[in-house]
């Protein structure tokens, strides 16, 4: 009990952000942030130019803000489901994404640009047909590569097709301007293509059902622009991020030539980023034990019901219902599954991110467990309920007392490797922009463009608690097994 | 008063397949009497006795316990079925349970005797059968015949009114079937209602009141061992006699 409070505690420790009291009704942003200067992290909060226009305009309204920050690629859908009130990252007004959503007067003329190495032979755009090229996922870099070039490569975010390129794993990056400015003056031996590729606008995004919230981000806006807010916002975060550029630029050399100590100072230790790992952990961990009780909660009763419906013929009709559970989520992939619940059962629900994640890890893992322990029961010589029935006993009595525990001794080993492998299926948390081990590594990369000390940082972790349960299950099973 | 611990009528068993392993049969289990069961492999000696306790359900007929039909879909079978003690081929002790455990679960489970009189009735009957010092060991750490001795006491911790044996020796070294054999004298000693399904024709001859002898789903002869065993006037019995002894 204690250690459960414990966890309790941990949570609203990790929530605390969210937790803000205030009568004012609530303005939710969502953003991906990592798209410097227009949003990215500073220790745990999100900035750039898009949450400071944004924040005017909640000020201006009456509205407190909320920024959520989640990958690209789920923005649109998080307005448009009704998660968020608008969406804030560097959004490109498109046709296509016109159909979806609102769009707001744009705040931003912006072009995609094409970054090559200095030694690249290439040098118009014409050339590119030719070579890799990579992307950032749903960007309009990535629509207009697609539509109008080649099948690019696609990556989660710009920093990483950055290093990609650095690396020597891609030709060239298809990228907004302003960060390519910014990725430039961090990285040596990259240049630019004389010409844009495309020239656009950026504007925020806001559901179509939402016509009031529209006419008053468009009469803010409209007042930034004629009083000069709005360019003082731009100019101050452009500027700001040339100088913390030239900051990481002079690191980053030093990484090159001087190595493994520098990279680990620049990876975890600078601006405390090992807190990004620590506190995903947390969340990595939090998610996985809350996941593990209700599966195995779920899973005992549907391996019950199955077992009674084979083994007595009984519960006919809850019997098919857990066989439809069982095939739906066996039959599908968890990332779908946990997108699934979060966009569309809980659409429109204001509801906890880690307890969505709990509750789609929590059923995937039931099914898996349902049927591991519906092995166990029927290992179990049928001889051991008989002799429970003769005894008097009734069915369930019999269960509780004989099969139950036998067949939970069986499934030990079983058990156990399920656990692992649920703990690192939340991995893929990510995707509805938790922020858990796997995603705090990920943000570390997108600042250090270093992939890697986080990835390798983030697997020994995983390593780590992998190895630590798989002795916790050896001891217990050791026990048990000396109780016969 | 009804003197019959068992009653059967028109008792049909018949399994998934078409299999009539059971076909019409009448019988009865008169109190305090040791019944034997014998007949050829296959013959439905097993199916009957699990017919009796209902751990096979009759496809047709009805059985009488104590005059109640226990047939009927609305009588309590667990209470029922506390009343009748089984034996097992295999023992069927429960391995995640001590001996001591072992014994005392279902009189406490079932509400039959509180916790500390089924301790101490554990206890009697351990020391009784020469196995207190198992007490808390676990059914894997014994030997076959010691196993069918505790599943015997396990049987009798529940006070029931008749023991149901099915093959109690059969998986036992012959150099154990002695020691559940003469346990089984015992309790026949002392007016304990039994009904045991054996192949030993021997020890049946020298321990029953009565025997069945069946074949083909059915009770072919009924009678003492003198009439079933020795002198049967049935050439079926006759045959199978002659082979065994
Ligand atoms: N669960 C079952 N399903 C189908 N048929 C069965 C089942 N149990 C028994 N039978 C069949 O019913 C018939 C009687 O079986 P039963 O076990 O009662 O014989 P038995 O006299 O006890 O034989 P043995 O001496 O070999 O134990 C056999 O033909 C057997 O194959
Ligand atoms: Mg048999």
């Amino acid at each position: 009990m204690k250690r459960f409070s414990c966890f309790i505690f941990l949570l609203s420790a990790l929530l605390l952000c969210s937790c803000g009291k205030s009568d004012k009704p609530k303005l939710t942003m969502v953003t991906e942030a990592t798209f410097p200067p227009y949003e990215f992290r500073t220790g745990d909060k999100v900035d750039g130019i898009d949450p400071a226009i944004i924040r005017h305009i909640a000020d201006t309204l009456g509205y407190e803000l909320k920024i959520q920050d989640m990958s690209f690629d789920s923005v649109i859908t998080a307005v448009q489901s009704g998660k968020a009130d608008v969406a804030a990252s560097g959004i490109t007004v498109t046709e296509d994404r016109k159909k979806q959503i609102n769009f707001t007067v744009p705040y931003v003329t912006a072009q995609q640009v094409v970054i090559v190495k200095d030694n690249s032979p290439i040098h118009t755009t014409e050339d590119l047909k030719k070579y890799t090229i990579g992307v950032q996922h749903g960007t309009t870099g990535d629509l207009f590569v697609t539509k109008n070039i080649k099948e690019p490569q696609r990556f989660a975010n710009g920093a990483l097709a950055v290093t990609a390129l650095v690396s020597g794993k891609l030709d060239a990056v298809v990228i907004d301007g302003e960060p390519a400015q910014v990725y430039l003056s961090q990285q040596t031996g990259l240049r630019l293509l004389p010409r844009p590729l495309t020239s656009e606008e950026y504007a925020f995004a806001i559901s179509k059902k939402n016509v009031k919230l529209l006419e008053d981000f468009n009469r803010v806006l409209n007042e930034m622009k004629a009083n000069g807010l709005l360019d003082s916002i731009i100019r101050k975060y452009k500027e700001q991020n040339t100088e913390t550029a030239a900051d990481l630029l002079v690191e980053d050399s030093k990484y090159f030539w001087i190595g493994v100590k520098e990279a680990f100072e620049l990876n975890f230790i600078k601006d405390k980023r090992y807190l990004y790992l620590w506190r995903g952990f947390l969340v990595t961990l939090y998610i996985s034990f809350f996941a593990v009780l209700m599966g195995l909660v779920i899973g005992f009763v549907v391996a019950l019901i199955r077992s009674t419906a084979i083994q007595t013929g009984r519960y006919k009709i809850p019997d098919f219902f857990c066989r439809m559970y069982l095939t739906v989520i066996r039959g599908t992939p968890v990332v779908v599954q946990l997108l699934i619940i979060y966009f569309v059962i809980f659409g429109s629900w204001d509801i906890d991110k880690v307890l969505v994640a709990v509750i789609a890890f929590g059923i995937n893992s039931g099914a898996y467990v349902a049927e591991i322990f519906r092995a166990g029961i029927m290992s179990i010589d049928k001889g051991q309920m008989e002799a429970g029935r003769s005894l008097g006993l009734s069915y369930f009595q019999t269960m509780r007392e004989i099969v139950i525990p036998q067949a939970f001794k069986n499934v030990l080993p079983a058990l156990g490797n399920e656990f692992i492998v649920l703990l690192k299926e939340t991995s893929v948390s990510g995707y509805i922009a938790l922020q858990d081990l796997t995603k705090g590594g990920d943000i570390i990369r997108s600042q250090t463009y270093d992939a890697f000390f986080p990835l390798i940082a983030v697997a020994l972790i995983y390593l780590a608690v992998v190895i630590f349960l798989s002795s916790l299950m050896g001891k217990l099973e050791k026990r048990l097994k000396e109780n016969e | 008063m009804n003197e019959n611990i068992f009653e059967v009528k028109g008792l049909v068993k018949e399994f998934q397949g078409g299999v009539k392993a059971l076909n019409n049969v009448d019988a009865e289990v008169r109190k305090g009497e040791v019944l034997f069961i014998v007949g050829p492999s296959g013959s439905g000696k097993s199916t009957f006795l699990r017919c009796l306790n209902l751990l096979e359900t009759p496809t047709s007929g009805h059985i009488f316990f104590k005059g109640t039909d226990v047939t009927d879909k609305k009588n309590n079978i667990n209470k029922f079925r506390q009343q009748v003690g089984m034996v097992f081929q295999h023992f069927n002790l429960f391995p995640n349970l001590t001996i001591h455990k072992n014994i005392t679960l279902a009189p406490v489970k079932t509400g039959r005797l509180t916790a500390k009189e089924a301790s101490d009735k554990a206890d009697m009957l351990l020391k009784r059968i020469g196995l207190f010092d198992k007490r808390d060991s676990y059914p894997s750490q014994l030997s076959g015949g010691q196993k069918q001795r505790i599943a015997i006491i396990r049987a009798l911790a529940m006070n029931p009114d008749v023991l149901l044996f099915d093959e109690p020796t059969s998986a036992l070294d012959p150099e154990m079937v002695g020691e559940v054999l003469s346990l089984m004298k015992e309790l026949a000693r002392e007016g304990m209602t039994m009904a045991v399904v054996t192949h030993e024709i021997g020890f049946a001859a020298e321990v029953a009141d009565r025997i069945f002898f069946m074949d083909h789903g059915q009770i072919v002869i009924s009678g003492t061992p003198d009439e079933v065993i020795r002198n049967p006037d049935n050439p079926r019995a006759k045959e199978f006699f002659s082979k065994v002894l």
